[in-house]
């Protein structure tokens, strides 16, 4: 336990030998094709079981489960609440309430109100963690910064309906808006660094997510239609094209948060516990379609602390006491500081520009991973 | 049933009652910070180490006031300042054992605290460590960790902990949060605190691969007018309280000699950034670049201040 509250950002401290690392580092550094341990290609994800609208008391659900038993779900809930103003807020808002009517004019024309980023509220449980230890923490807000943060570009209507990102969409009108409540909740020990499951799981969550329908209009306050069936999307969907397929298209889409590592000269997805215990460096990556065009828009980087810090190096037989007697010359080995082949030591400082630069374009690029996992997720049939 | 013998107040806040006409008056452009610096031109930062006696290691940060922030502090025109400037001490104690009940470790065992002071923002922050603070501990935690070379000291910890008195405003006090509104102010005070706390870990003589320091770069759409056709422009070492609207910002803790980062954060949209025609970059490389190079800036008053500790260790 006390060795998961030290290894803070990275899920655990890897059990494994140095001999073992340095076996795993090998591989997956091979230039050109790697080896993972379980034969995946450096891009290829883990399989994957999902389901959504598994709970009736939410107003949308997700769960996904990965093939070596790890599965988290997702639920979102929505309130109405009051929109409070900082009392120190002077803007067009609150000249607006003193009912000048040229500030009111000139209110209708701009956006009329935007959402604050405070409405949307994440909250992560893992087994063996506290909710306030820092993985959790970070683990949120890496997600929910990604989530309030994408604005959409573009047009038609559905886009314009998500015009100020999701934030935007959550305003009912000035004086009331959604609050949404996702809560993920990881079902089982992280085997490996739990993020893209919970991305992925949240993703799904909000897709199926629905608001029930808005009968007031304007600045009444709100009344809804208490037919469910009449509810709407969060993430507004058009059914124009596909005729034969079911599947509807989505103009917007929550974003995917990506977690890529690099071993040498290698850019790996989805990494497992033991890949992820030898990276050089470790970025998670969030990534949506932007408004109708077909690219991918980056929506933030963080990098992440490399678990292989907290790795013992492995000793060469030069150094070793015990092989002083195997070895040709001992003693003459000074320093230790050199690499050996073979041997494992960390990886000391940092990660190169020209590196977080590859990575990203793995993701970004046309027919890249990015765009594979939203064709992917495009396929989970979402009720 | 309701209390009626007493006269409740309203159960929801209320705000006191402010005139179109006033507003008019005293929050005009005029009072609003401008930028008055070129766009790679950085702020002026004091660091200085060795304040704290009691710990093996400390540093004292400050970044230059803006010049509308000067121009209010020595004439007062409004009791509320325009803008805010960051302040942060940073202390380190350790190395140190390991506690008895502590699990072997072969590294030496890194903690870091961030937190606020209760006055720091504008807003108060209480005194139990919120997300963002816990958040900004890690992010504080993965840079460093890059630059220590932590297997000297096996079976070691070492406790790292930043106090902001100070911090920076996520945007003008006066503008309602909009939709590019983020917790800027925090990547600023991030940068602060790499800086800081290398300078305190040089000052506690542990061993390190290079000075790292932190840098800030921004996408910023200035346009007073509110047209949305000017494409943002890149900027380095933002106050938040001085522009209308960041669309991404990223903060960097850079290594100069190994051209090296070892913590990268940015968020927001990067893909509309007006660079050089000639420019090959994308809109998030530029911005790498550019937090680098605020980075570099920065590492030349951590490298002074660090010299200044070795002087007075060796006096």
């Amino acid at each position: 336990m006390s060795n998961q509250r030290q290894a803070s950002s990275a899920s655990q401290v890897p059990h494994l030998s140095p001999a073992e690392l340095s076996y795993l580092y090998t591989s997956l550094s091979l230039p050109k094709n790697p080896i993972r341990p379980d034969g995946r290609s450096p891009t290829q994800f883990r399989p994957l079981s999902a389901e959504t609208t598994i709970l009736p008391g939410t107003n949308g659900s997700a769960r996904i489960g990965f093939a070596d038993g790890t599965q988290a779900i997702v639920g979102v809930k929505a309130e109405v609440e009051k929109t409070v103003l900082a009392a120190d807020t002077l803007d067009s808002r609150s000249l607006a309430q003193h009912g000048d009517a040229l500030n009111r004019e000139g209110e209708q024309g701009s956006a009329a109100v935007s959402g604050q980023g405070e409405w949307v509220q994440m909250s992560i449980e893992i087994p063996g963690f506290r909710d306030d230890d820092a993985l959790p923490v970070f683990l949120s807000e890496m997600m929910r910064e990604s989530l309030v943060g994408s604005v959409a570009g573009g047009n038609g209507d559905a886009v314009k309906e998500m015009a100020g990102g999701l934030k935007g969409r959550l305003v009912i009108n000035k004086r009331w808006h959604w609050r949404l409540y996702i809560d993920v909740l990881l079902l089982s020990q992280p085997l490996a660094y739990p993020l893209p499951l919970l991305s992925l799981t949240t993703h799904l969550a909000l897709l199926s997510t629905k608001l029930p329908k808005l009968k007031s209009t304007g600045e009444e306050d709100p009344f809804f239609d208490d037919d469910w069936a009449a509810a709407e999307y969060l993430y507004p969907r058009s059914n124009i094209s596909k005729s034969l397929s079911a599947a509807p298209s989505y103009p917007v889409r929550p974003p995917v948060t990506l977690l890529v590592i690099s071993v040498g000269d290698n850019v790996i997805f989805d990494p497992n516990r033991e890949e992820i215990a030898v990276a050089d460096a470790v970025l998670a990556i969030s990534v949506t379609r932007s408004g109708d065009s077909e690219t991918l828009k980056l929506l933030s980087i963080r990098s992440i602390d490399p678990p292989s810090r907290l790795t013992q190096p492995g000793i060469p037989n030069s150094e070793n006491v015990n092989m002083l007697g195997a070895t040709a010359a001992p003693g003459e080995e000074t320093g230790g500081q050199e690499e050996v082949e073979g041997v494992w030591r960390p990886r000391r400082g940092g990660v190169k520009r020209s590196v977080i630069a590859r990575m990203v374009k793995t993701v970004l690029g046309k027919g890249g991973v990015g765009e594979e996992v939203l064709e992917g997720l495009e396929g989970v049939e979402v009720q | 049933m309701a209390d009626r013998r007493r006269i409740n107040g309203p159960p929801g806040g209320t705000r006191p009652p402010v005139f179109a006409s006033l507003q008019e008056s005293s929050t005009g452009i005029a009072n609003r910070a401008q930028r008055q610096r070129q766009p790679a031109e950085l702020r002026k930062i004091f660091l200085k180490t060795g304040l704290i006696p009691t710990a093996s290691g400390s540093s004292y940060l400050e970044f230059e006031p803006s010049v509308s922030l000067a121009a209010a502090r020595s004439n007062p025109k409004s009791l509320i300042p325009p803008s805010s400037a960051l302040k942060l001490a940073c202390t380190v104690h350790g190395p140190k054992p390991l506690p008895r009940s502590a699990a072997f470790s072969p590294n030496l065992v890194l903690t870091t605290h961030v937190k606020y002071a209760p006055f720091a923002a504008r807003k108060r922050k209480g005194h139990i460590r919120d997300a963002s603070e816990r958040d900004l501990g890690v992010h504080l935690e993965t840079a460093l960790r890059g630059a220590i070379i932590a297997e000297r000291w096996p079976k070691s910890g070492l406790d790292i902990t930043i106090t902001i008195i100070e911090a920076e405003d996520d945007r003008w006090w006066g503008d309602a949060p909009d939709s590019h509104d983020a917790s800027w102010g925090m990547m600023n005070v991030l940068a602060g605190c790499i800086t800081a706390a290398s300078a305190a870990i040089a000052d506690a003589h542990i061993d390190c691969l290079d000075l790292v320091s932190g840098g800030v770069a921004a996408l910023v759409s200035d346009d007073s007018n509110q047209s949305a056709s000017s494409a943002p422009r890149l900027m380095l070492d933002i106050d938040p309280a001085e522009h209308r609207s960041i669309l991404s910002a990223c903060v960097v803790a850079y290594m100069p000699a190994r051209d090296e980062i070892t913590e990268l954060w940015l968020k927001g949209d990067s893909s509309r950034a007006a660079l050089e025609k000639d420019d090959g970059r994308t809109g998030h490389e530029a911005l790498i670049d550019g937090a680098v190079d605020a980075a570099r800036g920065a590492n030349t008053v951590l490298a002074e201040a660090v010299r200044e500790s070795i002087a007075r260790s060796f006096a």
